[in-house]
């Protein structure tokens, strides 16, 4: 089963130091060593604010991607686990985009590649759960409440365990609810 | 703070009123989240539905400029409702009887418009805090940047005094100060009427003992406040006029309240130094600037907001190039320069003289800083079983003469500037994560300008966005009776519709060209919370884009650095 980073709106204060994270652990050290205006600022994250909820919406690594589905230029991939866009390949098409059920995928404008006409090129561009990169999801190990996790095979059948018990208790006869240790 | 920070994951009950963790300290915020996580209740007061907001059991979406009205209610509720702690009242303060009849007529009822908020929940939120057994309370600039900011300290205390929630684990009244060190400048002395160690120069016992330690004669009189300034510059008698301000690490020409009035006295000034460690608005006035090394290119000492004293240690060199010294070093040698010799080796020495000068920092010397990693003052002995004291007033014993607490009984008082016709809407500066202060650090930190840049953001209601048919990322003015300065509109609903905000760091979206220098008489604290304003639609966007593009650089090259963007030289 692929695996995903989740945030609990709980836990979640909207710092955005998962964006800054999500950046310097894609573009690495040089980001501090080139012209401040030398690259491109993407997290491949978004913040989502509303009256009840704070947290970082990203990809969910579906195990049948709708985004891989409809990709025509073979760009994006299935690679131990994770649901990766290679940039190169991409026509900028924007079907993932349209795609993708949670608003995962968005285009962005790289400003160092351009189109014939002149203008910056946009591609698609996602959560690739730190692929390649040492340490696992950045996002996941700078959050200052540790409110985002990495939910593998384990933490979801703890889900559905906990789900069914709560099931059980619901069902149950006000008698049998009442008794020490029925469940 | 009367308590540590690590003792607010456990309270039992948070009271956070007007301090918006998530945005100004990702750090302390940690703490608030762990305490719900323990089970604590939250109560939040805010007119915003901050992050905090979210997580509470109970928000007070209260009215702007309405805090002491409410807090004087929440006082009423406990005393009409038998929820207060007699023994403590009775023993350890005086002053409650005068109280109990202030609050009489601040029934929830009574303060219900002028607070909006529903008088059940003003009864519900006040018998939470007097009954948790373990009661916290935070609180922040939404309280102190009013006109009325001291009184609603002490009205919180009043609440914290009634209901015995002083002297222990976990309880107390923290003012979660705005800035990193700001309780170490205070400490220092870097206020007008004070030695280090919060010893009045107007003592002269004090003043002796200062005589004798720096071998010099002393002034007995109380300095100007920094938001005095301008008036001392533009408005008194000759006698008495400032001709001459060292500015230290401070960018009043960005921080502070009616930017006019402000430019119009830095030009006034014959002579202004400024000390920082980048360009900032206000060293475009100086006539020296003296570049100082940054926080990770020297020693030093900081205070947390909860009186703890931490070292801070040099990290890397300057650059060969860049001709910065530390500020002691700078002021070591201003100090030579005007005929007193002042020589030191290091941070260690000059701190052994303050802490010898000081009895309740005597105790944090730097080889405990070493050891515990945090002191927090009181630490009065040397001794490394001092390890100094994480909450005050133990025992009910208060700093005042008689070790009692005081209660303080005032009426609450209506904001400075109310919204009218021309300017129907409430304006209120805030904080955004990422950019700290006046952005001279944040603003040359490349990832942070990267989350936000200029010209920032105004938090509007979506449904004022739509009356004045205005969209996300527009460009927009807003104007006050004293300036104008355009941005960029945010609609959110967790703002109300009749107030708006915006964080002051900004060049171009500059709010502080809108807002008021209504002053609290006692701490001299502008009234940066509220003011009237009107958002205006700016039809020719390109226009509108291009003029935040043009203005940028005009300033970046007023100042002498890099165009493009950033602040970076």
């Amino acid at each position: 089963m692929n695996s995903f980073v989740q945030g609990d709106p709980l836990l979640c204060i909207g710092c955005r130091t998962c964006a800054i994270a999500c950046v310097v652990a894609h573009e690495g050290k040089r980001v501090f060593e080139i012209d401040p205006d030398g690259y491109d600022f993407h997290p491949r994250l978004s913040m989502v604010k509303t009256w009840l909820v704070s947290v970082p919406v990203q990809c969910k690594h579906c195990e049948n991607p709708a985004c891989l589905a409809v990709c025509r230029s073979e760009a994006i991939s299935q690679v131990e686990g994770k649901v990766l866009v290679d940039q190169a390949k991409c026509i900028g098409c924007k079907s993932c985009v349209e795609a993708c059920p949670f608003g995962a995928v968005r285009m962005v404008a790289l400003g160092f590649a351009t189109n014939p006409d002149g203008s910056p090129r946009a591609v698609a561009h996602k959560c690739d759960l730190c692929h390649g990169l040492p340490g696992g999801p950045a996002c996941q190990r700078v959050c200052p409440t540790e409110a985002l996790r990495l939910v593998e095979r384990e933490d979801l059948d703890a889900i559905v365990k906990n789900k069914r018990q709560a099931t059980l208790v619901a069902a149950a006869s006000p008698e049998l609810r009442d008794r020490p240790n029925a469940f | 703070m009367s308590n540590g920070v690590h003792e607010i994951e456990d309270a039992k009950l948070l009271l956070v009123f007007g301090y918006n963790g998530a945005d100004s300290h990702p750090i302390v915020a940690r703490r608030i989240v762990r305490a719900k996580r323990k089970g604590a209740q939250i109560i939040c007061v805010d007119p915003r539905r901050i992050e905090t907001a979210r997580i509470a059991d109970l928000h007070l979406q209260l009215k702007n400029g309405s805090n002491l009205a409410l807090v004087n209610s929440l006082a009423h509720v406990i005393i009409e409702e038998g929820l207060t702690d007699n023994a403590f009242i009775a023993e350890r303060s005086h002053g409650f009887d005068e109280l109990k009849e202030l609050v009489k007529k601040y029934s929830p009822e009574a303060v219900a418009d002028i607070t909006q908020i529903h008088p059940d929940d003003i009864r519900k939120a006040a018998r939470l805090y007097a009954t948790s057994g373990q009661s916290m309370i935070l609180y922040g600039m939404g309280v102190c940047q009013f006109a009325q900011a001291v009184n609603v300290v002490k009205g919180l205390a009043n609440l914290a005094i009634m209901t015995g929630n002083f002297g222990r684990w976990g309880v107390g009244i923290g003012p979660v100060r705005g800035q990193n060190n700001v309780q170490g400048a205070c400490d220092m002395g870097a206020l007008p009427n004070s030695y280090p160690g919060y010893q009045n120069v107007t003592i002269p016992e004090v003043q002796a003992k200062f005589e004798k330690a720096w071998g010099v004669p002393l002034s007995n009189k109380v300095g100007v406040p920094l938001t005095h300034v301008p008036r001392y510059v533009l408005h008194e008698p000759e006698d008495k006029k400032i001709r001459a301000y060292y500015v230290f690490g401070e960018d009043p020409a960005q921080s502070d309240p009616d930017l006019n009035e402000v430019r119009e006295s830095l030009e006034k000034l014959e002579f202004l130094v400024v000390q920082d460690i980048y360009m900032t608005r206000t060293s475009q006035y100086a006539d020296v600037i003296l570049p100082a090394t940054g926080w990770n290119e020297h020693d030093g000492v900081f205070t947390c907001c909860d009186r703890g004293f931490q070292r801070i240690r040099k990290v890397i060199n300057p650059p060969p190039d860049a001709d910065v010294l530390t500020d002691w070093d700078i002021i070591s040698r201003i100090s030579t320069a005007m005929g007193y010799p002042m020589k030191y080796k290091n941070t260690e020495e000059i701190w052994n003289e303050l802490i010898d000068l000081c009895p309740n920092f005597t105790g944090a010397t730097y080889e405990k800083m070493e050891k515990y990693v945090n002191v927090q003052w009181p630490c009065r002995s040397k001794d490394l079983a001092d390890k100094g004291t994480s909450f005050l007033h133990k025992d009910g014993h208060f700093a005042n003469p008689d070790g009692k607490a005081k209660f303080s009984a005032v009426d609450w008082l209506p904001p400075t500037e109310k919204e009218n016709q021309e300017f129907p809407l409430i304006f209120s500066t805030n904080r955004e994560v990422g950019h700290y202060s006046a952005r001279s650090m944040t603003g040359n930190c490349r990832l942070l300008r990267n989350l936000e840049d200029e010209p920032g953001w105004i938090q509007m209601n979506p449904a004022l966005c739509q009356e004045l048919g205005v969209k996300e990322g527009e460009l927009v003015k807003v104007v006050s009776k004293r300036g104008h300065c355009v941005t960029r509109c945010l609609p959110t609903e967790r703002v109300k519709k009749q107030a708006v905000y915006m964080t002051y760091q900004w060049w171009i979206g500059a709010c502080n060209e809108l807002t008021i220098a209504a002053l609290d008489p006692i701490s001299n604290t502008p009234e940066y919370k509220y003011c009237a304003c009107r958002v205006e639609k700016i039809k020719n966007q390109v226009w509108a884009e291009k003029y935040v593009l043009e203005e940028y650089a005009k300033i970046r090259a007023a100042m002498g650095v890099n165009p493009k963007g950033g602040q970076t030289a």
